[in-house]
């Protein structure tokens, strides 16, 4: 499993140095990269408010890296106001609704699927090489294809979004709560089997809870995963909101700039996934605060 | 999917696996074969739509029938059975049964193509569906593979050496690993052009980041006591760092790595979608979805999962040729 350190480990000076000097770099090394482009620009003869290439590279209409300034007005521009449905904090809240309604698809899911697994020997020999080879598999490959079957079937609007980010997210969280039932101790098992508990007993009392701060660990993993699921699937569908569409739609009309705002929002919102689900863990688990497995 | 049925109808018993299997279990998985075999034959050959009611009905008796058969013969199997053996034939147990209700219900190709066309498709067009692999694979996803791995171990081996890089650099690495790849790939792409390279950046850049998380944490998983131990017997610090170091580190790193090996894969096909010089296989999907070839969508999906497949399996490989004095502890 791929676990993130904690951001704040109380490294906040260094970080905040690194953040400065990546930013101080950042400027020449746009100059550097632009600066052909506009200078092919001056020499069309293209009619720019400015005379050297130099100062052509932060104004460019489509430039390889933007300006901190064009970012930032661009970022102004696509953000209010900010419930119109072209704008984007409102496609964000939209993707951000598919990948949330898909992760709870995937968690029952795949909690009700990890149960199987671990009740039944025959059933995981069957179904398990199926589950890692699963994951091994480019499942974005198959997003347009569920798209068009689920279209075909009436099942349009967010649902077949989320619908995708489930199958996108399902296997991480099935394969890891079936890790995490588990993973009691043995010894564990044996006292409860000595307090003469039934099977369902021990499920219950024992390896649910042991479960779950697996769940959370792949939940983890399965948000960004699940978010990637909502994003292609709206690129692949015919959408009228979230941020693939914008991304389809911005690339389609070669406006670089609106791709690095949408690209800062997407990130945003992985982040938060992340974070709301760390912070949900930490309340559900609070004996596993500060323990990354 | 029936399995659920399979699979509740064993937790009583579990046998002994490895020992040769009951003869019963396979006579029943065969008469269910049979049966979704001639499931298939009943309704074989007519055009869309045009399946009589009866021979509809009659395919559908066969199929109920020969799944429960199927299912239950498996399940006495896979009760005996290790290893791959009941995973095939529980997909091949599927793929007959699909075969059988798509022709059944007379689903149009151009919704479900059932699994013998794409088969066909396979066959028909593995030219063009190989050249598009060799872009994807060889080009995009392997190059970028390669070069994202390389620059995240070089990474990590600055960062624990110089540990202002870790405190300051580290945490940006966790965060940029939760950043969904699709929001990157059209400004890559738009920035370095159509052709492979720009696939292969966006491939390097997914692969990157959790190989420098998992490197780093490798590299301090190392036991204080060893170190110390090294100290004691005098051993230079580089000897040190390979004798020691490096050992506890390759677990993280091949983990790393797998999780590279999927996230390849769907870093080259998601870059397609935004633009390709007319190859490979998430441009072929893209497009022929487009124009409802669906049996070639399949048939490009099968091919990138057995890359996938492969790929993850020979990274594997490696990590028991490579770990395999800590692989037995899994």
């Amino acid at each position: 499993m791929r676990a993130r350190p904690s951001p704040m480990a109380g490294s906040l000076g260094p970080m905040l140095l690194v953040a400065l000097l990546a930013a101080l770099l950042y400027w020449p090394l746009m100059l550097a990269v632009n600066v052909g482009a506009a200078q092919r620009t001056l020499d069309s003869g293209a009619v720019l408010d400015c005379q050297t290439a130099l100062s052509c590279a932060t104004r460019l209409r489509n430039p390889v890296l933007p300006a901190p300034a064009q970012l930032g007005n661009s970022l102004r521009a696509m953000s209010v106001p900010p419930l119109a449905p072209t704008s984007m904090p409102y496609n964000t809240l939209v993707t951000a609704g598919e990948t949330l309604v898909g992760l709870l698809i995937a968690v029952v899911l795949g909690v009700g699927l990890a149960v199987a697994l671990v009740a039944s020997r025959a059933f995981e020999r069957v179904t398990l090489p199926w589950l890692i080879a699963s994951q091994t598999v480019p499942v974005i490959a198959l997003a347009p294809m569920l798209a068009v079957v689920l279209g075909q079937y009436g099942v349009q609007g967010w649902l077949p979004k989320a619908l995708i980010a489930a199958y996108i997210a399902f296997f991480p969280v099935a394969v890891g709560v079936a890790a995490g039932l588990r993973s009691p101790d043995p010894m564990q098992e044996d006292l409860l089997t000595t307090y003469r508990a039934s099977g369902w007993q021990t499920f219950w009392t024992l390896r649910l809870p042991a479960s779950v701060p697996f769940l959370f660990t792949s939940l983890k993993v399965g948000a960004t995963a699940a978010l990637i699921g909502s994003i292609v699937a709206e690129i692949s569908t015919i959408s009228f909101s979230g941020l693939g569409k914008m991304l389809a739609e911005n690339s389609r009309a070669s406006d670089t700039l609106a791709l690095w705002v949408i690209m800062l929002y997407g990130a945003g919102l992985g982040i938060a996934l992340v974070a709301v689900l760390g912070m949900v863990e930490r309340w559900v688990t609070p004996w596993q605060a500060g323990q990354s497995r | 999917m029936g399995d659920t049925v399979a699979g509740r109808a064993v937790t009583l018993g579990r046998g002994p696996a490895g020992r040769w299997p009951g003869l019963g279990g396979w006579l029943t998985l065969g008469l269910g074969v049979a049966l979704l075999l001639s499931a298939v034959w009943t309704v074989w050959g007519f055009a869309l739509d045009s399946v009589p009611p009866e021979r509809r009905g009659l395919s559908v008796v066969l199929l109920v029938v020969g799944l429960a058969g199927g299912i239950s013969g498996l399940a006495r199997i896979a009760r005996r059975t290790a290893g791959l053996v009941p995973a095939l034939l529980a997909a091949l147990l599927t793929l007959i049964a699909v075969e059988a209700l798509l022709r059944a219900y007379g689903v149009p190709p151009g919704l479900i193509p059932t699994p013998t066309r794409v088969l066909t498709a396979l066959a028909t067009s593995r030219a063009v569906l190989l050249g598009d692999a060799r872009v994807t694979f060889v080009q995009e996803a392997l190059v970028g593979y390669l070069f994202g791995a390389g620059a995240g171990i070089l990474v990590a081996l600055a960062a624990v050496r110089f540990p202002f890089l870790e405190r300051g650099a580290l945490p940006y690495a966790g965060l940029f690993s939760s950043i969904p790849i699709v929001a990157l790939a059209p400004v890559i792409v738009k920035a370095f052009g159509l052709e492979w390279t720009s696939k292969a950046i966006i491939v390097g850049i997914t692969v990157f980041f959790p190989v420098v998380v998992n490197v780093v944490r490798g590299l301090q998983s190392a036991s204080p006591l060893l170190l110390d131990l090294m100290r004691t017997y005098a051993v230079t610090p580089a000897a040190s760092f390979r004798l020691v170091r490096v050992p506890s580190a390759l677990p993280f790193l091949f983990n790393a790595l797998k999780i590279g090996s999927t996230l390849a894969l769907i870093g080259a096909i998601v870059g397609e979608f935004f633009g390709t010089t007319g190859q490979g296989l998430g441009f072929r999907i893209q497009i022929e979805a487009g124009r409802f070839n669906l049996d070639i969508v399949w048939a490009a999906i099968v091919i990138a999962s057995v890359l996938g497949i492969a790929f993850y399996g020979a990274v594997s490989w490696l990590e028991a040729r490579f770990t395999g004095w800590h692989a037995r502890r899994r």
